[in-house]
């Protein structure tokens, strides 16, 4: 079930009524609730896939349980290890196992007779790399010993199949959500309010913003070949647009929607295209994915603390793993690289300011504009590989974009329609940018103004919708990954 | 909770009229239309549909009622019929699909009282969402409740937006001094429904292998038009117009649409009853020109007289 679907706009109001009916009857009710519609929610593309997560949680929770039991240190490692053997093991066949097999014939070209052999024909289960990174991080953290394990199965198997955020995240920690699920909820009438209109910001982003990009973006990558590097740039420049608005169009959807049913979610984006740096930038963009990679990874291999050379090969792995996660493509895992390349000055930059004492932060107008421009210039670059379809792909689009046509004015034969999108997107980043200091965007926006204007400002966005919005259902870019 | 049901219910009171107003503006106002997405009120576009749902508030007792796509309104020449002492009128439209055809049937059988109905079927129509000939019809017929039930099944929010602004024009008469020429481009409109064109000869060219997927809908909207048809004891024959053979032959599945259209009735594809020049009869790869639309309807003709 999509969040920009029909099927979902009937599913949302019913059982929110049927939840908060449910509040009277008790907690553990209310919780088998939100299980039963997760698993209805998750099984409606494939419910064959249920039993996984079923698996995976039931796995996890006694796994936990048996770290509280065993007495010593090295049993409670051999039991971690088997959290991660099965939970990685799962994510790496589904996901990786094509991947790797086709990278070692590859390399291999005289054992390529035998591949047909071993390729599997393998679908992905939506959103298997957001719960598996989930339920992970409540094992180390019972290792840790920043949590207890928990006792009630069903709290926490709603925990890892909580369907606002199941299938593209934000990646919620034990110790944020779990105890939620453990503790009355109460209606509240400002948290319900701002949850809806946080759906419907996330709403306007993806079907007003991205899915209008999506349109043009296909236009100029499908035929790069024959399109100039300015177009090519454009192209990149709507696809920054395009994943921003989509992907944190479905956070914004997520953590709405988990608020009108009286939970909290990890903010996941933090207008990152306003960063004034790329170090900046990745504190603001998929908030949740970089903090487990930066409390998981980073910092169990020395973080910031070990000397300059050892920060950048952390810096790295970082994003080496995090290309890794995207996707079973060299061209997630270069663009994790590459955006690791785009990191170093920014690395070396601020050990400097540390070494001499210096504060790192500019305050200087021009320097932010500046630097906020080349952010998003890198950043956009590196969209490319992202966006291409295959390393030879991505190399000519780059051989394209550094190419004296870079300079020529940007050409392709959609313009008149396109004409109604830099409307939009002026809007769209306007807001963004007066909404800045919010949760998100619109949150703040019209909290001061009479209700008649906010009103109006709120049914302003639903007639963009209306008006614009693409017309058919399309799903999130990332529930790919 | 009840604030927030009382609320709520306030914002959609006051949304709903602040939509339609900005909607209204916007297709009023917008230039050349660069900035709509989702409407479009396509008053007196192709096909001459104005002059035609002007044309057939007038009549009744027809004896033959021609339906159906662009094929119909430019492959049945109504004077050829009404030179052999028949009362005919053609109610096709451009892209018309069954969702269509249902509509106009259901608003104007009863007015018409046709002793037959000739229905161009074609698979392109039972394929497509319907949603560019629901447009043409929303902006040149005044609209009702059956407009409404059709944007329904359609469910399309181009469909929605363009009804009412369709609504608004009628209620207003917004556009009550519009006046389509007979004569737009290399077209004429001709009393009794029919568009002559210019004369021009199709050019060959290949095509890639294809097939049609049939939309639900659009089959459940023929059965019911079927139904009707039955209902109201008018004799229907179902007629394919030919295409270009070339076009007709890269598609694999021509047999499966046959068979079931050929399940509800009397039915005539042309495109294997009659052996025509595809450069002589043809102006594109699916219309007739004048000289196809002349034997083509010579061949109705005689099924009529038979």
């Amino acid at each position: 079930m999509l969040f920009n679907s029909l099927e979902y706009l009937f599913f949302l109001p019913i059982v929110f009524i049927i939840y908060w009916a449910l509040a009277k009857v008790g907690l553990s009710i209310q919780n088998i609730f939100v299980l039963s519609i997760s698993y209805l929610f998750y099984g409606w593309w494939d419910w064959r896939f249920l039993f996984l997560i079923a698996f995976s949680s039931i796995l996890d929770f006694f796994i936990a349980k048996g770290m509280l039991a065993v007495k010593t240190r090295r049993l409670k490692k051999n039991l971690l290890l088997l959290s991660f053997l099965v939970n990685l093991g799962m994510l790496g066949f589904f996901k990786y196992y094509n991947f790797f097999l086709e990278s070692f014939f590859s390399a291999f070209p005289f054992l390529m007779n035998a591949k047909t052999d071993y390729t599997l024909n393998i679908i992905l289960p939506v959103g298997i790399s957001f719960y598996t990174f989930q339920t992970l991080s409540y094992t180390i953290d019972v290792y840790r010993g920043k949590i207890k394990p928990i006792d009630d199965l069903i709290a926490f198997a709603s925990f890892v199949s909580f369907f606002p955020q199941l299938v593209a995240g934000p990646i919620e920690r034990a110790v944020k959500l779990l105890p939620q699920f453990q503790q009355p909820r109460i209606f509240s009438y400002n948290n319900t309010v701002n949850g809806m209109k946080q759906i419907l910001w996330g709403l306007f982003k993806k079907m007003v913003i991205a899915d209008n990009c999506a349109e043009f973006v296909s236009f100029i990558f499908n035929g790069s070949a024959t399109y100039s590097g300015s177009t090519l740039m454009l192209g990149a420049v709507l696809f920054s647009f395009q994943i921003y608005a989509d992907f944190s169009g479905y956070s914004d959807i997520a953590i709405g929607t988990a608020n009108l049913f009286g939970f909290r979610l990890t903010k996941n984006f933090s207008f990152p295209y306003f960063s004034t740096n790329l170090g900046d930038f990745w504190k603001r963009w998929h908030i949740s994915l970089f903090n487990w990679f930066r409390d998981y990874v980073y910092i169990p291999l020395g973080g910031n603390q070990r000397g300059i050379w050892k920060r950048l090969i952390n810096v790295f792995v970082v994003f080496f793993l995090s290309g890794l996660w995207h996707g079973a493509n060299w061209t997630f895992i270069l663009w994790g690289l590459l955006n690791a390349c785009f990191l170093i000055p920014n690395v070396l930059f601020s050990a400097w300011n540390i070494d001499r004492g210096v504060e790192s932060v500019s305050h200087s107008i021009i320097r932010k504009i500046l630097g906020g421009a080349f952010t998003f210039i890198f950043v956009s670059l590196a969209w490319i590989m992202f966006r291409s379809e295959n390393v030879n792909e991505a190399i000519v689009n780059y051989r394209v974009v550094f190419s004296e046509s870079l300079l020529a004015w940007p050409y392709f034969p959609e313009w008149r329609r396109a004409f109604f999108l830099f409307f939009l997107l002026l809007f769209f980043m306007g807001i963004e940018w007066f909404g800045r200091k919010g949760e998100y965007a619109i949150e703040k926006i019209s909290d001061k103004w009479p209700r008649s204007l906010r009103w109006m400002f709120l049914a302003f966005i639903f007639f963009l919708i209306g008006v614009y919005a693409h017309t058919e259902e399309t799903p999130f870019i990332y529930f790919q990954f | 909770m009840k604030k927030l049901v009382t609320q709520f219910g306030l914002f959609l009171c006051f949304c709903f009229p602040f939509y339609v107003l900005c909607l209204i503006l916007l297709q009023t106002f917008s230039p050349f239309g660069v900035l709509r997405k989702n409407i479009n009120y396509p008053i007196g576009g192709s096909g001459h549909m104005h002059s035609r749902m002007k044309e057939v508030q007038e009549l009744s007792d027809l004896d033959v009622l021609f339906i159906g796509s662009s094929h119909a309104y430019s492959g049945f020449d109504t004077r050829l019929f009404e030179e052999h002492g028949l009362r005919v009128f053609n109610l096709g439209s451009s892209s018309q699909t069954p969702l269509q055809t249902l509509l106009l049937l259901k608003r104007y059988l009863d007015q018409l009282q046709p002793k037959t109905v000739i229905y161009e079927v074609n698979p392109y129509a039972f394929s497509v969402d319907g949603v560019e000939s629901a447009l043409d019809i929303i902006a040149n017929d005044e609209n009702d409740f059956l407009s409404l039930e059709m944007a329904l099944r359609i469910n399309h929010l181009k469909v929605y937006n363009t009804l009412i602004f369709g609504f608004y024009s009628d209620l207003f008469n917004i556009h009550k001094g519009f006046k389509e020429g007979k004569q737009k481009g290399k077209e004429t409109y001709i009393s009794g429904g029919y568009i002559e064109k210019d004369l021009a000869y199709y050019e060959p060219k290949s095509f890639a292998k294809s097939i049609w997927q049939l939309v639900g809908k659009q089959k459940h909207a023929f059965e019911e038009i079927s139904n009707i048809l039955l209902d109201k004891d008018i004799e229907t024959i179902y007629v394919q117009a030919p295409v270009v053979s070339a076009y007709y032959n890269s598609i694999i599945n021509n047999s499966s649409f046959d068979s079931l259209i050929d399940s509800y009735g009397a039915y005539y594809n042309y495109n294997k009853l009659l052996q025509m020049d595809d450069s002589y009869y043809f102006h594109d790869y699916h219309h007739l020109n004048q000289n196809g639309a002349k034997k083509i309807s010579q061949e109705v003709l005689k099924l009529l007289m038979d």
